[in-house]
């Protein structure tokens, strides 16, 4: 909310500066969010008279405009269509820091005297623009008649306009007398209520108002008043509602925005005459009701909308906007103004159905004190008869029947040293709490406070919104710093998040960096990464459990991802513009829909890709070419030392799918549990996603993962006493043998004391039959207690070569 | 004196002078190594000597003996300084070959980088962890129960339009995108009995344009403590502490009254600004405060929504922004940099995270 710094101390005195206060609003819960010095640069600008207009001998489009301005008379040369004798105008003499109104950013230009066709101007008559006031520059800024010649214009015109957050739970400081009543607390200054005019001495005229919707308004106040004449509203209104971002219509409607602006009670005024059967009717939307709003658009109305209507049609959507066909238009004569309280929820919903937000609606749906209608509308109606002379009040009514009462709060008074950790004296809680009208009474020996809660505070009901009160008055400066003191909570830690972050050092020292990207999907990606059983890379998901959002924030994006490979991609094109390597992972949750009404699963994933040359540029590598491309093998490595670390066992097994290459892709299973897939994307996919290179990927379950992983809780971890022996086996098998097979049956067959063991040669041809290969690993044993003997290893080899020859029928070469 | 060994006699005579005499053209390990072999070697000359010893009268072999031993030392005594100054010449020559520009850029190891968020993550993990806060994780979807019911956020309330949020489609029942990790308070609060002390880092969303200081997804920090005399000075206390491991001993924090429908008092928190101490510049926008998050004594409502007495439990709860965070630290000037996987940008951090 805009609040002008000057029309506030209508109500309350401030004595520091804009700025203080501010600060201090801020600090006791009404933040200013933005504070605009209004005329800081408006020196050597003066209100000006307009003593005399002539036309410029040389030129048709000019002027010369004698102005004076106390001790300074000069004449000015000037171009603009609407200068007239006897106007009061911003005079701006020689040296005065301007706006540059023809340049296309903010830039001050400093006012220099100057021949124009021949004619010395000696000033300049300011524009809105110039001034910084609007964006207005077709002609100079005329000031009101009553503008003081030759005062500065800074002390005529210039403000501080603070703008506040208000809060959800500040709605009574939702307007300038609102604002006032806080500043009067927090500054311990008195609050001056603006007048009033007395409705108690007309008659009421209980057939005026029909409240048909008593549940959702709880209040109707209607005012009849003849004698109006619709005419421009005087400066001082136009100026305020400007300054305060609303836009001046007719003195009657501004008088409603005004004592809305006031307040914080919405206001309607209807012309009276367009009220059919003279009555006011409060009651819900029926079937086949519509209305034409301000806005000039046909609303559709339903039994949850609380209309205001006449004896035969819709005149407004309550608290929301009024209707076209009872406007107060220039013809207007005789009005009906509404001061009500409807709904909070009602209105709310009204306008969330209809997406229509007023300042009437804003304010209504945070609960408005109904005992502010009245006190709006009587100063409303002052405000009219003061505008309107002949205007006269000829019929009102006030239905309100169930009265808002007041709270009481009664607590102990060492509730306050309770929730703050420290004490706060009596009498500074008496003071505090006086200064928020809130008629406190203490009783320290039988530790009561009690508070009587006035009816705007709707925010306070509980003895912590007192304590609340307090502090934010008194400020939280002085608070100490203590710590938590008594048993400290036993301590466990989170296992996923553990492997979480061994996954990610492990990575890391990997060379792998560490991204992060939005958890939605597009629909194409969705199909593109899918098989027929599942959205998940890992296989664990299946088709029928995405979820979608309602209202993503990317509309092409309604997907939550079941897998976190796609939405790495297009960031990996972005990057191989500048990178010649990409090698990038991210451990995140995806999701899996369970059912209607039902949280999805969300395990957590590990997505792997990589692109770009397997090294950096380097002198070492320029011999070998140096840009050999990265590939299967390099993801694949990383999840063997990954799985290795783990003591996760995983087997790999050639698979199909469709975004990925039919002969490098493989399925990671451990114990018969899906965990994962690795391989590298069909070149067709990868170009899709901008990428011409090789494109290598890998997504893994963490959460299978974890439950895979051996409990390293009861493991001994032995420092070993005794050299390993290191042995050789070439394993001749068929072409098409898989090496993860033949590893299994060597590992198989090695027995227990296999500490180490890597196939490190493949090798085809030479000497070999034709369709045959052969494995070489180097296999480590180890015995942790004793030193291994040549015969145990000739065991050993024996052992092994049974196996192969057995279930593979491999040979071992020597 | 026989014959015999007055000729092996002349033949030591004749031996150590032409191995002296050949020692001395020794110019190389190769020609030493010869010479070795010819003279004291296993198969050399002096062994032979010595084999032929056989072949003397009885009588003369000890003194024959005696005199073959001793060439064999007086010419292993001539070999060694022979061997000594080869050797070293060949270690020279050596050491001269192997000589390398040590200008110029060595064999790098790759190593990656954390993500920023990540690392800072870690590292409050740490931070509270001496504080003696558990980490604890929850659910990115939630149920509007949690997100804001129990958070005494009640539908049809205006202090729900604060959170915009981003909807589940799901017919049968209000699931969200969590707006913040305060679901977790309740969550926790079900599932285990004070005293309580724990933070919960995790994802966060809200249906929320893009611009440099704005995102729809981002990372949040929430804190929770309760027990029998939790106090807004703790919650001081605890903020305090936090400020001054990240940003320095010096750090104090600033509370300030604002709204939050799950805690009264309600507070946010700023941090005085460590660039200029406070004094005002262009980081803290010359306010000399870093605004850090949103804080303050946990809602009674909340507490009896969970089947807490608030009668006889208070406490303090408080959120924070990753982003935000790392902005301050590292001078990030565009949020939406933490989601871009720009390696660029990524691999800055390496300097800062591991």
């Amino acid at each position: 909310m805009k609040v002008s710094f000057r029309w506030l101390q209508d109500y309350v005195d401030i004595d520091v500066s804009p700025d203080v206060f501010a600060e201090r609003m801020t600090m006791a819960g009404l933040e200013a969010e933005k504070i605009e010095h209004i005329g800081d640069s408006w020196d050597n600008v003066f209100v000006g008279l307009v003593r005399g207009v002539s036309q410029h001998p040389d030129a048709d489009r000019l002027v010369l405009a004698d102005i004076e301005a106390g001790e300074h008379q000069l004449t000015v040369v000037t171009g603009a269509p609407n200068i007239a004798e006897g106007q009061k105008v911003a005079l701006a003499l020689a040296g005065a820091r301007l706006i540059d109104a023809y340049a296309d950013e903010l830039k001050y230009k400093t006012l220099k005297p100057g021949k124009i066709r021949g004619v010395m101007s000696e000033g300049m008559a300011c524009s809105e623009k110039e001034l910084g006031l609007s964006e207005e520059h077709e002609g100079i800024m005329i000031l009101e008649p009553d503008a003081p010649v030759g005062v500065p214009l800074k002390d005529h015109l210039g403000d501080t306009v603070i703008e506040f957050e208000i809060t959800p739970n500040l709605v009574h400081a939702f307007s300038m007398v609102g604002i006032a009543r806080e500043a009067s607390a927090v500054l311990d200054s008195d609050l001056r209520l603006p007048a009033v005019a007395d409705l108690s001495n007309h008659a009421s005229d209980d057939e005026l108002v029909m409240n048909d919707a008593p549940g959702l308004c709880r209040r109707y106040i209607g005012v009849v008043i003849e004698g109006i004449t619709v005419e421009p509203s005087p400066s001082w209104l136009t100026a305020r509602l400007t300054r305060a971002g609303v836009r001046p219509i007719n003195n009657l409607v501004d008088i409603t925005n005004y004592v809305m602006l006031e307040t914080g009670q919405p206001l309607h005024a209807f012309d009276r005459n367009l009220i059919e059967t003279g009555r006011i009717v409060v009651r819900r939307g029926r079937v086949g009701d519509q209305i034409e709003t301000l806005d000039h658009r046909i609303r559709d109305v339903d039994e949850s909308t609380l209309l205001i209507a006449d004896g035969q049609k819709t005149v407004a959507l309550a608290g929301i906007m009024g209707g076209v066909d009872s406007e107060v238009v220039d013809s207007t004569t005789s009005i009906l103004l509404e001061s009500a309280h409807f709904d909070m929820v009602n209105v709310r919903h009204t306008s969330r159905r209809l997406k229509l937000r007023t300042d009437a609606s804003t304010r209504f749906e945070r609960g408005i004190d109904p005992e502010l209608a009245r006190s709006a509308a009587q100063r409303a109606v002052r405000l009219i008869l003061d505008l309107c002379p002949d205007a006269r009040v000829v019929a009102w009514n006030d239905t309100y029947p169930a009265p808002v009462e007041q709270r009481t709060v009664a607590m102990p008074f060492s509730r306050i040293e309770r929730v703050l950790g420290i004490p706060v004296e009596a009498d500074t809680v008496l003071d505090v709490l006086t200064r928020l009208e809130m008629q406190p009474t203490i009783d320290e020996e039988n530790d009561s406070l009690t508070v009587h809660v006035p009816t705007w505070r709707s925010d306070i009901s509980i003895p912590e919104d007192v304590v609340e009160e307090v502090a934010r008055i008194v400020g939280y400066t002085e608070l100490p710093a203590t710590l938590p003191t008594g048993t400290t909570p036993v301590v466990e830690r989170d296992p996923l998040f553990l492997l979480e972050r061994f996954i990610r050092r492990t990575l890391v020292s990997a060379g792998l960096y560490e991204g992060r990207s939005y958890a939605t999907l597009s629909d194409a990606d969705v199909d593109q990464w899918s098989t027929t059983t599942s959205i998940s890379l890992t296989g664990e998901i299946p088709s029928s459990n995405l979820v979608r959002l309602r209202n993503p924030v990317n509309s092409e994006r309604p997907i939550l991802r079941p897998a976190i490979v796609p939405s790495l991609l297009d960031d990996i094109a972005t990057n191989l513009k500048h990178q010649t390597q990409v090698k990038l992972f991210e451990v995140a949750h995806v999701y899996s829909g369970t059912g209607e009404g039902e949280l999805p699963d969300e395990p957590s994933h590990l997505a792997i890709v990589m692109a770009g040359h397997r090294h950096e540029l380097s002198r070492f590598e320029a011999g070998s070419g140096g840009h050999d491309e990265l590939d299967f093998w390099d993801v694949k490595g990383v999840l063997d030392t990954l799985f290795d670390r783990l003591r996760v066992p995983a087997t790999y097994k050639p698979v199909e799918h469709p975004a990925l290459h039919p002969g490098r892709t493989s399925q990671i299973t451990c114990a018969g549990q899906a965990l994962g897939i690795v391989g590298e994307a069909h070149p067709r996919i990868a170009t899709g996603y901008g990428i011409e290179q090789r494109l290598s990927v890998a997504e893994i379950d963490v959460t299978v993962l974890m439950a895979l992983r051996p409990d390293l809780d009861g493991m001994q971890i032995t420092a070993d006493q005794y050299l390993p022996a290191e042995q050789d086996f070439s394993i001749v098998v068929d072409n098409d043998a898989e090496a993860g097979r033949v590893e299994e049956i060597l590992r198989r067959g090695a027995g227990p004391l296999v500490t180490d063991l890597v196939l490190f040669d493949v090798y085809q041809g030479g000497n070999l039959e034709p369709g045959k290969k052969s494995l070489t690993f180097r296999v480590t044993f180890t015995a942790p207690d004793r030193a291994l003997t040549d015969k145990e290893l000739a065991k050993n080899r024996t052992r092994i070569e049974r196996a192969l020859s057995n279930e593979l029928g491999a040979s071992l070469r020597s | 004196m026989t014959d015999g060994s007055h000729g092996l006699s002349a033949r030591i005579n004749e031996v150590r002078e032409q191995a002296i005499e050949e020692l001395k053209s020794v110019s190389d390990g190769e020609t030493l190594r010869d010479w070795e072999r010819k003279w004291i070697g296993p198969k050399g000359e002096i062994t032979s000597m010595l084999r032929s010893l056989g072949s003397l009268a009885k009588e003369d072999r000890p003194a024959a003996g005696r005199d073959a031993q001793a060439l064999r030392s007086k010419l292993e005594a001539a070999f060694t300084p022979v061997q000594e100054l080869i050797e070293r010449q060949q270690m020279e020559r050596r050491l001269a070959e192997e000589s390398i520009d040590v200008t110029l850029p060595g064999r790098r190891p790759d190593i990656g980088a954390a993500h920023p968020i990540s690392a800072m993550i870690d590292e409050l993990i740490e931070i509270f962890a001496h504080l003696g806060f558990q980490a604890v994780f929850g659910p990115e979807v939630e149920t509007g129960r949690y997100n804001f019911d129990l958070l005494n956020i009640p539908a049809d309330h205006p202090a729900r339009d604060v959170w915009d949020t981003i909807i589940i489609d799901d017919p049968a029942a209000e699931i969200v995108m969590r707006t913040h990790t305060s679901p977790m308070q309740a969550r926790t609060m079900e599932r285990l009995d004070p005293p309580i002390r724990v933070i919960v880092p995790g994802r966060s969303y809200r249906y929320e344009a893009q611009d440099a200081s704005h995102e729809w997804m981002f990372t949040q920090l929430e804190g929770l403590a309760v027990d029998t005399n939790i106090t807004m000075t703790d919650l001081k206390g605890v903020l305090q502490e936090l400020a001054r491991q990240l940003f320095g001993p010096e750090r104090r924090v600033r509370l300030r009254c604002d709204f939050f429908p799950f805690v009264e008092p309600g507070v946010d928190f700023a941090v005085d600004c460590a660039i200029c101490n406070g004094k005002g510049c262009r980081v803290c926008k010359h306010s000399g405060w870093l605004e850090m998050g949103g804080a303050g004594m946990v809602h009674p409502n909340v507490l009896r929504g969970v089947g807490y007495d608030p009668e006889k439990y208070t406490g303090f709860a408080f959120g924070l922004g990753f982003e935000r965070l790392v902005m301050m630290k590292y001078g990030v000037d565009d949020i939406r940099a933490f989601n871009g996987n720009d390696l660029r940008f990524l691999k800055k951090f390496a300097t800062v995270t591991i």
